[in-house]
């Protein structure tokens, strides 16, 4: 058995070099898309299983478990042609053997000690274009995998030490900003030999087979820790279902269903009855499903440390021919908006039964608003991604976040100076959306509205969702008020047809694009909200006197006008006066007790 | 008491430290009093009566202050309204979309300025300073009129786009006064001349929010001063880690924010400086936390923004301490993986350690010490008392280990290797990213606890040698004395630069420039100090076209395009080790600083006889195997003295552990310089 002191120095060791590859990928990236809004993961993984063994602090949380797919079929592919060699330095970006879209591309090194492969180190970043008909790659209207970029199969860019000059040029002339993506390969690149130089002083340091054993062991106590929390859930089955609007092609909603079963320390989760593949780009692959329930699982027990340990308790039917088992030549560059709702169900049928460490439906829509053209200053081709902000659910702890990124994502929204510094575009306001985040007695956190006017001829599209089905409540929480995109144009306001997906709009000066994106669904019975904080809500216009009567039973009294701003008072009427067991209490129901 | 000498006096939460150099022979004093919380300048005097100085004989004195710090903390800054362009007074709320943790889906946000106190103007320039829509200037006086009945304390103005046009800012200043004199109005552009709305609204906001507070304090402290008789101008910390005169403390109060860990490192500079080195990292580890800073030729590297709390950002540049939740209150405990952690929760001072005996049932770091026998058990340090209780803490640690497989001894050398194993990484982390390699630097550590770990820490990194101070509990306090007047000015200019051989310099920059080493100079004039000598410097923050992340530079005023990129590329290379081919150089924001340079009074003592100091006596201490170590008495170490290692060196506020095969020596400063070997 491996000492306590060495196991807890070689995962520390371990996780501060993929924090490093983070840093420093984001800190030399080019595209705000990875230097902002630190849209890549690092990890360091098994080298003949492929499970990963430690991942970074700051990669996006989707690429948790896609990566180790990723790393899975390179190593299947590598194996076929005679191995890694030192060196080398493998390029992907195939979304039905590991994950995502087409902008996600991975790169993966072996690293070898005394001529013997250790591990493997990989990479993911979000290439801001891959050609493909729409800039940036979202493409709402896509029918198949090449209307949306590039595919690059799993190849070396680098054999051992010598670049693919070839390959790399075929990549340049494919995509719309070669220069930066250039930059973000080098960034990426180094990040990787960073980790390669560091790992080779941790083995120094510590010791070839003290690290190797550590990470068998590792990988086994991530295991017996999540058994632990499953151990803790009710048996049972708990089932929910939510719908995506539309797939962009055929106006019909999209089913996501599923059931949780809960054995002793092991889960089932099984998507049977979950709606057959669409047209448009909804489409996940399975694994980039499996990486999603892992996603979710991740936020109700963050606790845990991931690795390939993490979720060997946790098994995952996906049913073949399904939404979320794409295969070629399946488009898939709206994944994340089926990844949202894939963490809403699972969010859905556990709060069934750990209902106090589960939170309400979040804003769920990545929904990307993607502006391009050439700027009319520069004459150059810009690309502007801003991705959607909103409110996340609330939970038994506390009211919902306003404006979160997704569950999915850490991504940022650019500043609106430095937006406008490099896009013609024009904000005309950027606000809270009052009153959209749902009622409860926790209240979901309310969404973001805002208006962008062009200030030269530029490209739009947007890929959302979530406006025919609201985010939910829990518990009787109220749900949020549903997505809604606006779009003036010729001084005509309409909506799209498919409300919150459409392509390739094209935007003349002075066109604008209105958004108001949903908030949080409400958590507990709005009826027993504290009287103190729905008069902070009113007073901060987070709600209206009418919603403070109608839905939260009080009596509101205006106070005082400061400004045309009204200060009210509000008092419980006879209603709320009478209502039942506070939902405080929701936790009590369950069975088991936390265990500390 | 001999005339002309520098005070220096660091504000704590619990105490309040004074240190004055000495001269011609005579040790420094060194003086700890209680802190007033209520009224931090009382326990300032305090510490002036209990030194027993005298205040003509007072040539400066410098002063650190949480004032600021503690007001946010506590939330109990003014009341305050913000004022913005129309459509936009949720940007202080909404921030840059993002959540407190990855993982787990819950977050509570507490802006300094509610929604309700939150109004717009109509008005709107463009990012190139175009005026869009004139100041509504009837509209922002009907609203002066209403908040005037509100009892509103300060106002911020932040208007988009105010860096590149200040124009309407300005105009609302005057308004605002104009309906309130007694107003404290702060402006963004005022306060940072840097484009990103969100980031600069916050540092406005956090400005008005706590500005009426340090005003208050500023006039107290300058009317109790000159009671007692001082009658020239203090001069307090700021987190640059230089100072400014206390008039300018209310318009420089987020500058304070964070200024006492900013004066440790400056002090920890200072002293390796004095000892012949200019790399230093600097190591403070107390009873919750520990803070490391790096100095890279002299200098303590900054960082332009920190986060105060969830969304609460403010940028302007401050020394670089990371902190870590890594001291000896620190809780070992063991995760549902079996796996042993170490923090970040802290018993804090109360319940404290098990050992303290104050109701603490979780073993500590502190604990793990005791266990060991590295702290003496019957002078413990921070604690008044009395003696520890070495058996709880055995009883602890030993329990903590058992389903470990680990004896009361395994566990406690397991816990001491996990945290200094936490604060190695950190070590190197702040070291690596900017591209240095910490074993070319010198630790000076120092805080309660930092001489206890410093050593394990020299071993874990490779690090050559480390310093510990003579009084490493009151770095702070000599940190202000040594700091120089500061003051920093920046601007967004967005420049894309054109690197052909023959271009000129790049328009509007050196006006710039100019401007700023005006104002720098001026501010420095107005201080009426004498100063050795007035340094400035200028700086360029650049970055390649689309990246976020500046790299910040040392220029000249007149350099032209192509030395500007040529600065920049040999930056990159260093931190990042390649430059991109192909992508354009923007230059971001242009930088002065202006530094005016006191006189270092070197608080060198007399060179040493080079006496082999005695041990007290000895003491079992658990280092890999229970031994008997040697204990010394660090009075007793004078200049020129050397020990070896296996040693414990015990005095009043902390003590220093050497290990086996590491020497020491006492320089003429008193300082105990250890090298390994």
């Amino acid at each position: 058995m491996i000492d306590p002191t060495t196991i807890s120095v070689v995962r520390s060791g371990l996780e501060q070099i993929c924090d490093e590859m983070d840093l420093h990928t984001i800190r030399s990236a080019i595209s705000p898309i990875i230097s902002e809004t630190n849209d890549c993961a690092h990890g360091i993984y098994h080298p003949r299983t492929g499970e990963t063994i430690a991942q970074g602090h700051l990669g996006l949380p989707v690429f948790l478990a896609t990566m180790q797919f990723t790393v899975q079929a390179v190593i299947e592919r590598a194996e076929r042609q005679g191995g890694f060699a030192p060196g080398d330095m493998w390029v992907l970006n195939d979304t039905y053997l590991g994950g995502t879209h087409l902008n996600d591309v991975t790169l993966l090194t072996p690293v070898f000690v005394d001529g013997e492969l250790f591990a493997l180190l990989a990479n993911t970043g979000h290439w801001m274009d891959v050609g493909g008909a729409t800039a940036g790659g979202w493409n709402p209207s896509a029918e198949d995998i090449h209307q949306e970029g590039i595919v690059i199969p799993p190849g070396k860019l680098y054999d051992r030490g010598r670049l693919n000059e070839e390959l790399l040029a075929m990549f340049l002339a494919n995509v719309r900003l070669p220069d930066d993506i250039r930059g973000d390969l080098g960034a990426l690149t180094s990040a990787l030999q960073k980790g390669e130089q560091r790992l080779g002083e941790l083995l120094a340091r510590r010791g070839v087979e003290t690290v190797r054993d550590c990470l068998e062991e590792l990988i086994g106590r991530s295991e017996r820790q999540m058994r632990t929390y499953i151990e803790e859930i009710p048996d049972g089955d708990y089932e929910f279902a939510d719908r995506i609007d539309n797939d962009g092609v055929v106006d019909e909603p999209i089913e996501i269903r599923l059931r949780i079963e809960i054995r002793g320390s092991e889960m089932r989760i099984d998507f049977a009855g979950t709606s057959a593949r669409v047209r448009g780009p909804i489409n996940i692959s399975a694994n980039t499903a499996r990486s999603a329930c892992y996603v979710a699982l991740k936020h109700v027990f963050p606790d845990v440390p991931v690795n390939g340990g993490t979720f060997r308790p946790v098994t995952i039917a996906i049913p073949d021919g399904s939404v979320i088992a794409a295969e070629y030549p399946s488009p898939v560059s709206g994944y994340l908006e089926a990844v949202g709702r894939i963490l809403d169900v699972v969010f859905g049928a556990l709060a069934q039964a750990i209902p106090e460490r589960v939170p309400a439906a979040p804003f769920g829509t990545t929904g990307v608003v993607t502006v391009g053209g050439r700027h009319p200053d520069t004459g150059a081709y810009f690309v502007g991604v801003f991705p959607y902000p909103g409110g996340y659910g609330a939970t038994h702890q506390t009211d919902g976040l306003v404006h979160g990124n997704t569950p999915q994502s850490m991504a940022n929204f650019v500043a609106l100076e430095a937006s406008e510094h490099r896009y013609p575009l024009r904000f005309e306001y950027f606000a809270i959306r009052e009153g959209s985040g749902g009622a409860g007695w926790h209240r979901g956190g309310d969404g973001t509205t805002y208006r962008v006017t062009a200030t030269g001829p530029c490209t739009l599209s947007v890929l959302g969702d979530r406006a025919d089905s609201a985010p939910f409540g829990l518990h009787e929480g109220g749900s949020a008020l549903p997505n809604d995109v606006r779009l003036i144009t010729g001084g005509t306001e309409w909506r799209p047809p498919m409300r919150t997906k459409l392509a390739r709009q094209p935007l003349a000066e002075g066109d604008s694009i209105e958004v108001a994106s949903p908030g949080g669904g409400g958590f507990g019975d709005p009826l027993e909200r504290d009287l103190e904080l729905v008069e902070r809500d009113l007073n901060h216009g987070y709600i209206g006197p009418e919603e403070a009567e109608r839905t939260y039973g009080v009596r509101a009294r205006v106070e005082s006008e400061t400004a045309s701003r009204k200060r009210w008072s509000v008092e419980r009427s006879d209603r709320a006066a009478s209502a039942a067991v506070p939902s405080a209490d929701v936790g009590a129901q369950q069975p088991r007790q936390e265990a500390r | 008491m001999t005339e002309g000498s520098f005070v220096g006096i660091d504000v704590g939460g619990t105490f309040t430290d004074l240190f004055v150099a000495g001269s011609n022979g005579d040790g420094p004093t060194v003086i700890k009093v209680a802190s007033t919380p209520r009224d931090p300048s009382v326990g300032v005097l305090d510490a002036l009566a209990a030194a027993g100085l005298r205040p003509e004989a007072l040539e400066a004195i410098l002063h650190g202050t949480t004032v600021a710090t503690n007001a946010l903390i506590e939330r109990r800054g003014s009341r305050a309204a913000l004022i913005t362009t129309e459509g936009f007074r949720d940007v202080l709320e909404l921030g840059r979309r993002d959540r407190p943790q990855m993982y787990g889906l819950w977050g509570r946000q507490r802006p300094l300025i509610g929604r309700d106190r939150r109004w717009e103007v109509r008005e709107r320039i463009d990012h190139k300073g175009r005026v869009l829509t004139e100041l509504d200037e009837d509209g922002l006086r009907e609203l002066a009129r209403a908040l005037a009945d509100d009892g509103i304390e300060a106002v911020v103005v932040a208007f988009l786009h105010s860096y590149v046009n200040p124009d309407h800012e300005r105009r609302a200043r005057e308004l605002l006064l104009e309906a309130n004199p007694d107003w404290h109005v702060v402006t963004s552009h005022s306060v940072l001349r840097e484009y990103y709305e969100f980031e600069r609204t916050s540092t406005a906001v956090v400005q008005g929010y706590i500005q009426p507070l340090v005003a208050g304090y500023a006039g107290r402290l300058t009317r109790k001063l000159e009671d007692w008789g001082f009658d020239r101008e203090a001069l307090l910390m700021q987190s640059n880690g230089g100072v400014t005169p206390v008039r300018r403390l209310a318009e420089r109060a987020v500058h304070t924010i964070r200024s006492g860990p900013a004066a440790g490192v400056i002090a920890a500079t200072e002293l390796a400086r004095e000892a012949g080195h200019s790399n230093v990292i600097t190591a403070d580890m107390g009873g919750t936390s520990f803070d490391v800073a790096l100095s890279v030729d002299g200098r303590p590297v900054q960082r332009p923004q920190t986060e105060l709390d969830f969304r609460i950002p403010v940028r302007v540049p401050m020394i670089d301490v990371r902190t870590i939740g890594a001291g000896g209150g620190s809780i070992a405990w063991v995760d549902r993986g079996g796996i042993l952690q170490v923090g970040p929760r802290s018993a804090g001072a109360e319940p404290g350690p098990v050992a303290f005996g104050r109701g603490g049932t979780a073993p500590t770091v502190t604990d793990a010490n005791v266990v060991l026998g590295r702290i003496n058990p019957e002078r413990p340090i921070g604690d008044e008392a009395g003696e520890l209780d070495v058996d709880s803490a055995r009883a602890a640690v030993a329990e903590l280990g058992a389903p470990l497989g680990l004896d009361a001894e395994g566990a406690a050398e397991a816990i001491l290797t996990v945290v200094n194993t936490l604060m190695a990484g950190e070590i190197r982390l702040i070291s690596l990213e900017r591209g240095h390699d910490p074993r070319d630097f010198v630790l000076v550590a120092f805080g309660g606890a930092g001489p206890l770990h410093a050593a394990s820490l020299l071993t874990d990194i490779g690090m050559g040698s480390m310093l510990i101070p003579p009084h490493p509990g009151v770095l702070c306090a000599q940190g202000c004395a040594d700091a120089d007047v500061r003051y920093d000015f920046s601007q967004t200019l967005e420049l894309i630069l054109e690197p052909a051989a023959e271009a000129p310099a790049p328009p509007g920059l050196a006006a710039v420039l100019a401007e700023q080493r005006e104002l720098g100079e001026a501010a420095l004039r107005g201080d009426a100090i004498a100063f050795e000598s007035i340094e400035v410097e200028h700086f360029a923050e650049m970055a390649y076209a689309g990246q976020i992340h500046r790299i910040r530079v040392p220029i000249e005023r007149d350099w032209s395009a192509r030395e500007l990129a040529d600065a920049f590329l040999g930056a990159y290379e260093r931190e990042y080790g390649t430059t991109l081919t192909g992508a354009g150089i923007v230059l971001v924001n242009a930088a002065t600083t202006a530094r005016g340079i006191r006189e270092h009074r070197a608080s060198r003592g007399v060179p040493g006889a080079g006496r082999a100091p005695e041990p007290i006596g000895s003491r079992r201490a658990h280092l890999g195997a229970w031994i008997e170590v040697p204990i010394y008495r660090r009075e007793h170490l004078a200049a020129g003295g050397s020990l070896t290692g296996p040693a414990v060196i015990e005095q009043e506020d902390t003590t220093t552990l050497v290990l086996d095969g590491m020497a020491a020596a006492v320089d003429d400063a008193l300082n105990l310089i250890v090298e390994a070997r």
